[in-house]
């Protein structure tokens, strides 16, 4: 991902800017207009699907110079945590996948509230306390390589997958990619939740990872690239919007909607309660929730909508919500039992216990 | 009675907070229980260690305080924080085996938390030992339900309060409607009306009722009394009156020394003095008495004039003086008490023959408008018009060289007035004689 931003920032047009920080790539969004503020974003959220969302915030706030500062999900918790206890700036606003990780912080006290007529139309379970709230509709996916996975072994279903490591162990060995849950906290997120709404599916295909020397990455656009440079033919637990971006420019990845159950993840944004501009923070929350930015985030970074069929080329069920195939991971006090350490520990060293055979 | 609601409503609204505060934390107490249960169940020992599974499901559990924060802790026996925030302290002795949870209030990182804490026996190698589970809750969802209750409450009192002020002002105008039927009737009631009430009235109102009644009936008996002591009196006085005027009267004066004379004439006219203004002063008691007590009635005005002037104008009447009388050709009624007005018309006739008249006193009786008169008027010098105010007075007399004139036309005025009519006098001129007439009112229709 960073080779990605840092490959992103020579394009831009303040390349020239050095990075300042050590723990993420920044890239600063002048002003449009004369400048009347300043907003910084911590996201651990690919800089090119933000883009457009900035981009398109800095029309209506033409005042607002937009500083983003890149980070994976487990660097932004530490870097939240230390800011919380006065240790390190804190941004403005924090975005993140790992959603886990803001209701902790939210629980901690991290977070401060924010009501507006944006917010009330954030659905139930993304709105934790109106500090956290969840900003995408985002499903979780599978993505296979078109030219080396033939039609019949393309897995419908998560039990489907299970079947297709435990038939054809050899064919697949090594083939298959996705997220190393240790060093992504978004990977293990979707992880837990497979083990919690799935536990006999979850446990076979662990098994059957276990099986075949699974290659592990620590974010998605690594794990779609491997696909990309067709080492890895068949990837699992990736995000639908970084999946449709991938395969947007890439005719020959396929994308499926599990159908019989598919996370929904919505990723999470909160205004840390020592944001030097909370008011900003708030505004570009509120871009974020309105109708216009939903509809760019549709069209042009997330390309999953709620309520929206899927977007083209994707296969999986139509009426993903409604068919109560779409689990959305319900932004709540829940999410703290994933952060817990034990909890996460022992998850984790089971995990690699048995798909990388540590 | 508003001071008073107004108190009850604050108390009411004390006690409906402090039910909600009790029913939001017993509610929430059990969400607090049954996810530190859950906890405490998932601690478990395997090969001499032991292991904690947090379940999600307790977590899901308190999420149903969707906006609550929730800490919690897992204390090994040794008093190692094996999960969780490991700064979290309620207070609570983690080294000896709490047999009940126990259930607390304690403020953690600057808010204020509800925390349960539950002990959970495992056996180990070395023998029996306890590990805790401490489970705490921010205390929002529970004032949000505490807040709510008490301002559906607070709601229901208001109403009650609207609707009990309403209810008894209505009670009270209700249960006053009959005193202001009691007051209307008393007030309509005729001055010699003295019959009990009799009226239908609420059970509580009766004793009022019957005092009036026995305050009425008293007042009657007493009415009673004094007109027979004035009959009485009269009577008393006027026998012995007439006797002594027969006396004097008896005295020859021929055998009295001229000084004597003169006396003895004197006492002749103080006595007959004293017998008419005697008349006066019992007609006029009488007068006044009849109009408290006698019920008035249509009355001829013509009958009444006539029998007034007869009984006015003596038979002995100086053959030098020329009187006469002129009824109405119309048939006039007014209302009145017949013997009342005849005492007033024969007191304005007597008054005329004594001090006016000296050939000549017509009486009339006739019709001005709606009024029925009867006018007196004789040749004499009259009252000046000065005078007119003050001869109705009682005891007042224009010629005070004169015998004492007394109550003649006070009277007459008294009951002019009791009548609803008056007196009036016309001044002496040229073409007319002076006059003094009687003005009552005709009953409608004017004729009987």
């Amino acid at each position: 991902m960073i080779r990605r931003l840092v490959t992103g920032i020579t394009f831009s047009l303040v390349a020239a800017l050095p990075a300042l920080a050590i723990e993420g790539a920044r890239e600063v969004f002048p002003a449009p207009g004369p400048q009347a503020g300043r907003l910084v974003i911590h996201g651990a959220t690919d800089l090119e699907t933000m883009r457009p969302l900035i981009l398109d915030f800095q029309q209506v706030a033409t005042g607002v110079t937009v500083e983003f500062v890149d980070y994976v999900t487990n660097d932004l918790y530490r870097q939240a945590e230390k800011a919380c206890a006065g240790e390190a700036e804190s941004g403005d606003i924090l975005l993140s996948s790992a959603v886990d990780q803001l209701v902790r912080l939210a629980n901690d006290g991290c977070a401060q509230p924010h009501r507006s007529a944006e917010t009330l139309t954030v659905a139930d379970w993304a709105n934790w306390r109106d500090e956290v709230f969840g900003f995408t509709f985002e499903p979780v996916v599978f993505v296979y390589d078109k030219r080396a996975v033939p039609v019949e072994d393309v897995p419908k279903s998560h039990e489907d997958l299970a079947d297709l490591l435990r038939l054809k162990p050899t064919v697949y060995s090594g083939r298959i990619g996705t997220y190393d849950i240790e060093a992504s906290g978004v990977g293990y997120l979707l992880a837990f939740y497979d083990a919690r709404h799935a536990p006999t599916a979850y446990g076979r295909l662990i098994e059957g990872l276990s099986r075949i020397d699974t290659v592990t990455r620590c974010c998605n656009s690594e794990v779609l690239g491997e696909i990309a440079s067709g080492r890895v033919r068949l990837a699992y637990n990736v995000l639908g919007s970084y999946a449709y971006r991938a395969a947007s420019e890439n005719p020959d990845l396929g994308i499926v909607v599990p159908n019989d159950y598919a996370l929904v993840l919505s990723r999470g944004a909160m205004i840390p309660k020592d944001a030097e501009h909370p008011q900003i923070g708030k505004e570009f929350m509120n871009y974020l929730l309105s109708p216009r930015g939903r509809e760019v985030a549709r069209q042009k970074a997330f390309f999953f909508d709620d309520g929206k069929p899927l977007p083209p080329g994707v296969e999986g069920p139509e009426a993903l919500m409604e068919s109560g195939v779409g689990r959305p991971i319900r932004i709540g006090p829940a999410l703290l039992a994933a952060q817990d350490e034990s909890q996460r520990s022992s998850f984790i060293a089971n995990w690699k216990h048995l798909v990388s055979g540590e | 009675m508003a001071l008073l609601l107004g108190l009850g409503a604050a108390a009411l609204i004390t006690a409906a907070w402090f039910y909600a505060r009790t029913a939001a934390d017993e509610a929430y107490d059990r969400l607090l229980l049954g996810a530190a249960f859950q906890m405490s169940e998932n601690l478990t020992v395997q090969d001499g260690v032991i292991k904690f599974d947090l379940p999600a499901s307790a977590f899901e559990l308190l999420g149903l305080a969707d906006s609550d924060r929730i800490f919690y802790r897992v204390v090994t026996p040794d008093g190692k924080t094996l999960t969780g925030y490991n700064d979290l302290d309620t207070g609570v002795d983690l080294t000896a085996h709490q047999s009940q949870p126990v259930i607390g209030n304690s403020t953690y990182r600057g808010v204020d938390l509800r925390h349960v804490t539950v002990s959970r026996v495992l056996t180990q190698k070395s023998g029996v030992v306890w590990a805790h589970v401490i489970v705490a809750q921010t205390l929002e969802s529970r004032r949000a339900l505490a807040a709510e209750l008490t301002t559906r409450a607070t709601i229901l009192v208001a109403i009650m309060c609207l609707l009990a002020l309403a209810g008894s002002a209505i009670a009270v105008r209700y249960s006053l409607h009959p005193v202001d039927r009691l007051g209307r009737v008393l007030a309509r009631r005729e001055p010699q009306d003295l019959t009990p009430l009799d009226l239908d009235v609420p059970r509580e109102l009766t004793p009022f009722v019957d005092s009036i009644n026995r305050f009425i009936t008293r007042l009657s008996e007493r009415m009673t009394l004094m007109q027979r002591y004035i009959a009485d009196s009269a009577h008393q006085i006027r026998t012995p009156l007439t006797a002594l005027n027969a006396q004097v009267s008896l005295i020859d004066d021929e055998k009295l020394a001229p000084a004597d004379r003169r006396h003895m004439e004197r006492v002749r006219r103080r006595a007959s003095e004293l017998s008419r203004f005697t008349n006066q002063l019992l007609n006029h008691a009488m007068v006044i008495h009849r109009f408290d007590s006698v019920q008035l009635a249509p009355v001829k005005l013509n009958d009444v004039a006539r029998k007034a002037f007869r009984a006015a104008v003596p038979m002995t009447v100086d053959p030098d003086l020329v009187v006469s009388f002129e009824a109405s050709p119309e048939e006039l009624m007014v209302t009145g008490d017949e013997l009342s007005l005849r005492e007033a018309i024969v007191n304005i006739i007597d008054n005329a023959l004594r001090h006016g008249a000296k050939g000549r006193l017509d009486v009339k009786v006739g019709r001005d408008g709606d009024n029925g008169f009867v006018e007196v008027s004789d040749d004499g010098p009259g009252i000046p018009p000065e005078e007119w105010g003050n001869v109705v007075k009682r005891f007042y007399s224009s010629r005070s060289e004169d015998q004492v004139s007394g109550l003649g036309f006070a009277i007459a005025a008294e009951v002019a007035l009791a009548l609803n009519g008056r007196i009036g006098f016309r001044e002496k001129t040229e073409e007319r004689p002076f006059a003094i007439h009687i003005a009552l009112p005709l009953i409608e229709g004017g004729q009987a």
